[in-house]
């Protein structure tokens, strides 16, 4: 240990003369955050108005909100619900500056991006320019915390951005090529952080803090290296450290492990409504966590105010029972996936008869259309569903008909004469069309196994299959077992979830619909390719087309040029049929205490983009047993 | 003294077996705990950044041979060192916290719960065989054995809301949980306890119940009865001080697996009641492939249960002659 020290002496004596200086800095700063702590909590000079069109009332605040999580690392989804971002998304999916008081954007190639003067972190300190310089001069650029160089989120053409400090709340950053991903990143539900609080992670760092004091800091939280400690301590995504100041309406205030988590308003937030209240209207957020299975349980006995998570559809009738015992109310909000269930044959299937017939295009559009898609509506979601293909829902702007009808149409027959086309023609005993080579056409579609009602779709889609000469068979595993024989080509066929982000505008990106990554898993390998190098390229000319008008889409410069991108592609991947929706738009209860104000009664719910409560302002909702407390 | 010696020494081989297996077995599902990380995220539609994984894999050292794993696991383990929990980004003696102590209590009010419903009566139905009593308990009995401890759970914790108002799942009112302990705190656990404690209890009383009756009823036709009868005993003091004595043997016996029992609690009802226990911890962290969490918890329970039949086996030995292992040579 010692020699280590001394062999390393003679660099660090260097750094350590430079180290002084933002060393005596960074102790002022706290010497000054300190002080902050006598400046009273308000929000930044210029706030975020938060204009409240009816039905939404000016509230009242105070009061103790309370919901339920199944795992700790639930926690997150506060982040989430609060969602405080850069920029963000509104209700309507256009971007609005949020933490930002404005940015500009050139082309967007060149971003300029203005603080709110007097914006400060949730423990007073003041929230600068210096914070993003921080994050990318000292945690994107080093060689230590991140040995790959920034986030690849960040790079266009592996290049890193210029980023440049303007002045104490201006920063810039600049690519060579324009960067439409740039700002749908950082009003993301996991957003991209870009900044860092500066003042309170330099503690961790090397070149802000002494050798000795970090190993103590080291030593105490049990970690290998200064590096772990670091990481542990930074993530602001996870709201698991309560040390870490944040910019979200409310701030942990429980370390983990616990089953209980309590959230304190931030009093620093940076928006409020149009009468100047400062937000959130809520003083305090209570997560409890409860094991799954027991969540719509207690949500039934009132004990949660505001609850989504882990409750389903087939809870509904459940839930509604105790509404008027335990006073509250059951909403209706919608999930917005391109497909409740869509199914995925595999392009990259090992087992050379199914590839040849998952990469035919006919074929795809048989199984498609022997699809009784009104069947599974009316028998599993009560009729309330929307049936059709994996695509964009109607609310999207990019929407059309066409896309959503595309051989999605029940039509047994034509799927027949389509399959004999291919000279699928023979049959076995069963009525079974046998492949090529002779083996029966029985399909194993791999599923996750984690839902009653994914296996209840596919038994009706057996039947619907066995009309046309297909025998199918599930086989749940477990979820990473799923992934990777998916991923491997084992699987020829697989049932996930519908497209991801089904109310997209132009700007957001359209990777879903093209050869993007390892995740997708119709073309596993292909995905791969992009974003690994690994893997292997496409080999059919629909998907080369999709993959080219993604790097188009990567590359475009005008909101008009991204428009036809997206419809170029939402048309291919409806027509080619590269995974087969069911039903969409499917509802979600949504358990609301009568207490509960603001919350609206219609709504997406939706992960990307919206960020569940997020973009309806969850720091907008108020209590309204706390007007007689007053 | 030289007895006791062997056995602990005998200890030491065994639980590296045990450690060597365990570990075995945690690693045997595909994947690591990246792995199920990565899913999980998927699954929400969260975007998972490769170079992060990577880097996380060297973190947790999950790049290096299982040899490597193994021995780095059981040399810290020697040491106190627990290993570390990715799934609560902890050391893994952190986590367990205070699950620990909530779990002893409700597992030792369980046991007493056990013994002051099995012994009564399962001294009743020895003694009154085949009485309309006997058939009455025995078949109240097989009742608790054959109820799923689940179902039971659910039943009760829906009618314990609707009739009392207790809050669902959980060992106290929510907003107790992470407070300093007062009256209120202690009143409020009082009142969630009892659920667990029944519903873990009746399988085991029935258990014992017919496990005391079959021993009892060995003893009662003894000829030693018989003659103390004969000579006047009391019934009440001839039962109690002789057979009864005799007939505990399974009971001494079972210390071995109640220690282990006492940490783990019992996981699905701890699960389905959504206890503070370590139940629902250990199969969290199997599910998610924690393994170091997992692993350090299931040797823990190991190096109980070795203990417990140690201990089992030395308290027979002084319990009854017949067992005593001094004598030598007994056929």
């Amino acid at each position: 240990m010692l020699s280590k020290m001394t062999v390393k002496r003679p660099g660090k004596m260097k750094v350590k003369m430079k180290s002084n200086l933002p060393r005596l800095l960074a102790t002022l700063l706290v010497v000054i955050s300190g002080s902050a702590l006598a400046i009273d909590p308000q929000p930044p000079e210029t706030p975020l108005i938060i204009s409240l069109e009816s039905p939404m009332q000016a509230g009242v605040r105070g009061g103790t909100l309370r919901m339920m999580m199944a795992k700790a690392k639930d926690i997150r989804m506060l982040n989430v619900y609060g969602y405080s971002r850069l920029v963000g998304f509104d209700t309507k999916f256009e971007l609005q500056p949020d933490i930002l008081l404005g940015y500009e954007s050139e082309d967007d190639r060149v971003f300029t991006l203005h603080l709110r003067p007097g914006h400060r972190w949730s423990d007073g300190s003041p929230f600068t320019s210096e914070d993003f310089r921080f994050y990318w001069k000292d945690v994107a650029n080093n060689t230590e915390l991140s040995p790959f160089g920034p986030p690849k989120s960040l790079l266009v053409d592996d290049q890193p951005p210029l980023f440049e400090v303007l002045d104490e709340l201006t920063v810039r950053y600049t690519w060579k090529t324009p960067n439409p991903h740039f700002l749908p990143l950082l009003a993301g539900p996991r957003p991209l952080y870009i900044f860092a609080p500066a003042h309170y992670m330099r503690q961790f760092h090397p070149y802000y803090s002494d050798a000795e004091r970090l190993e103590v800091l080291q030593k105490e939280a049990k970690k290998r290296n200064w590096v772990a400690l670091f990481k542990s301590k930074s993530h602001p995504y996870k709201m698991d450290n309560p040390e870490l100041p944040t910019l979200q309406p409310w701030h942990n205030t429980t370390y983990k492990p616990s089953d209980r988590f309590v959230f304190k308003r931030n009093q620093f937030f940076h928006r409020v409504d149009s009468d100047g209240q400062q937000l959130p209207y809520i003083d305090e957020v209570v997560v409890n966590i409860v094991s799954s299975s027991l969540i719509a349980a207690k949500s039934r006995a009132g004990e949660s105010d505001l609850q989504a998570r882990y409750i389903r559809l087939d809870n509904y009738t459940f839930l509604k029972e105790g509404e008027s015992q335990n006073n509250y109310q059951v909403r209706f909000w919608r999930a917005a996936r391109g497909s409740q269930f869509a199914l995925y044959p595999n392009l990259n299937a090992t087992d050379e008869q199914w590839r040849t017939l998952n990469q035919n295009v006919n074929y795809r559009r048989a199984l498609s259309l022997a699809v009784n898609r009104h069947e599974i509506n009316q028998v599993i979601y009560y009729g309330l569903a929307t049936e059709g293909g994996n695509t964009v829902l109607p609310e999207s702007l990019l929407y059309q008909d066409k896309f959503m009808n595309a051989w999605t149409q029940y039509d047994p027959a034509k799927a027949n004469k389509l399959l004999d086309e291919l000279g699928l023609v023979e049959r076995d005993d069963r009525g079974i069309r046998l492949l090529p080579d002779g083996r029966s056409m029985e399909i194993i579609v791999h599923s996750a196994g984690e839902e009653t009602e994914e296996t209840d779709v596919l038994q009706l889609l057996h039947d619907h299959w066995m009309d046309i000469g297909i025998k199918l068979h599930i086989r749940p595993s477990q979820r990473e077992v799923f992934r990777n024989r998916v991923f491997s080509g084992d699987a020829v066929m697989s049932v996930w979830k519908g497209l991801d982000n089904a109310l997209p505008t132009s700007n957001m990106s359209p990777w879903e619909l093209a050869p993007y990554s390892q995740q997708q898993l119709q073309w596993p390998m292909w995905g791969n390719f992009y974003e690994t190098g690994k893997g292997n390229p496409p080999t059919i000319p629909k998907a080369i087309r999709l993959r080219e008008l993604q790097d188009e889409w990567e590359h475009s410069t005008s909101k008009l040029q991204r428009w036809d991108i997206w419809q170029e592609m939402l048309d291919i991947y409806s027509d080619q049929v590269f995974s087969i929706g069911t039903v969409s738009g499917i509802m979600q209860p949504i358990v609301v205490s009568n207490r509960l104000r603001n919350v609206p009664q219609e709504g997406w719910f939706s992960w990307e983009p919206g960020a569940y409560f997020g973009v309806y302002h969850l720091d907008m909702f108020w209590l309204d047993d706390s007007k007689g407390v007053q | 003294m030289g007895y006791v010696l062997k056995r602990l020494l005998l200890m030491i081989p065994t639980l590296l077996l045990i450690s060597f297996v365990v570990f075995v077995i945690i690693q045997l599902p595909p994947g690591d705990y990246l792995e199920s990380y990565i899913a999980e995220l998927q699954a929400q539609g969260e975007s998972v950044d490769m170079e992060k994984v990577a880097y996380l894999r060297e973190e947790y050292g999950l790049d290096k041979s299982f040899g490597e794993q193994y021995l780095s696991w059981v040399t810290g383990f020697v040491q106190g060192d627990y290993g570390y929990s990715f799934e609560y980004d902890l050391p893994v003696s952190e986590v367990v916290g205070d699950r620990m102590y909530l779990t002893i209590l409700v597992s030792v009010l369980t046991i007493f719960f056990t013994w002051i419903i099995a012994f009564p009566i399962g001294l009743y139905s020895a003694t009154h065989q085949y009485s309309w009593g006997d058939y009455g308990l025995t078949f109240i009995g097989f009742i608790g054995l054959a109820t799923p401890n689940f179902l039971l759970a659910l039943v009760m914790l829906y009618f314990a809301n609707v009739y009392f108002g207790t809050s669902i799942g959980g060992l106290m009112d929510e907003a107790y949980i992470n407070e300093p302990w007062s009256w209120g705190k202690i009143k409020s656990v009082l009142e969630h306890l009892w659920i667990p404690v029944v519903v873990i209890g009746t399988s085991g009383t029935a258990g014992m119940i017919r496990r005391l009756r079959a021993n009892l009823l060995d003893e009662l036709h003894k000829p030693y009865v018989t003659t103390a009868r004969a000579k006047g005993l009391p019934e009440v003091r001839l039962l109690l001080k002789y057979p009864f004595r005799v007939s505990l043997n399974f009971f001494i016996a079972d210390i071995g697996s109640m220690l282990p029992s006492i940490i783990s609690g019992a996981e699905i009802v701890a699960l389905v009641l959504s206890l503070p226990t370590t139940g629902p911890m250990l199969l969290g962290a199997l599910q998610s492939q924690d393994m170091y969490l997992a692993g350090s918890f299931l040797m823990f329970l190991s190096l109980l249960t070795v203990i417990g039949v140690l201990i089992s086996d030395l308290l027979l030995a002084v319990l009854d002659p017949r067992i005593r292992l001094e004598g030598g040579v007994k056929k």
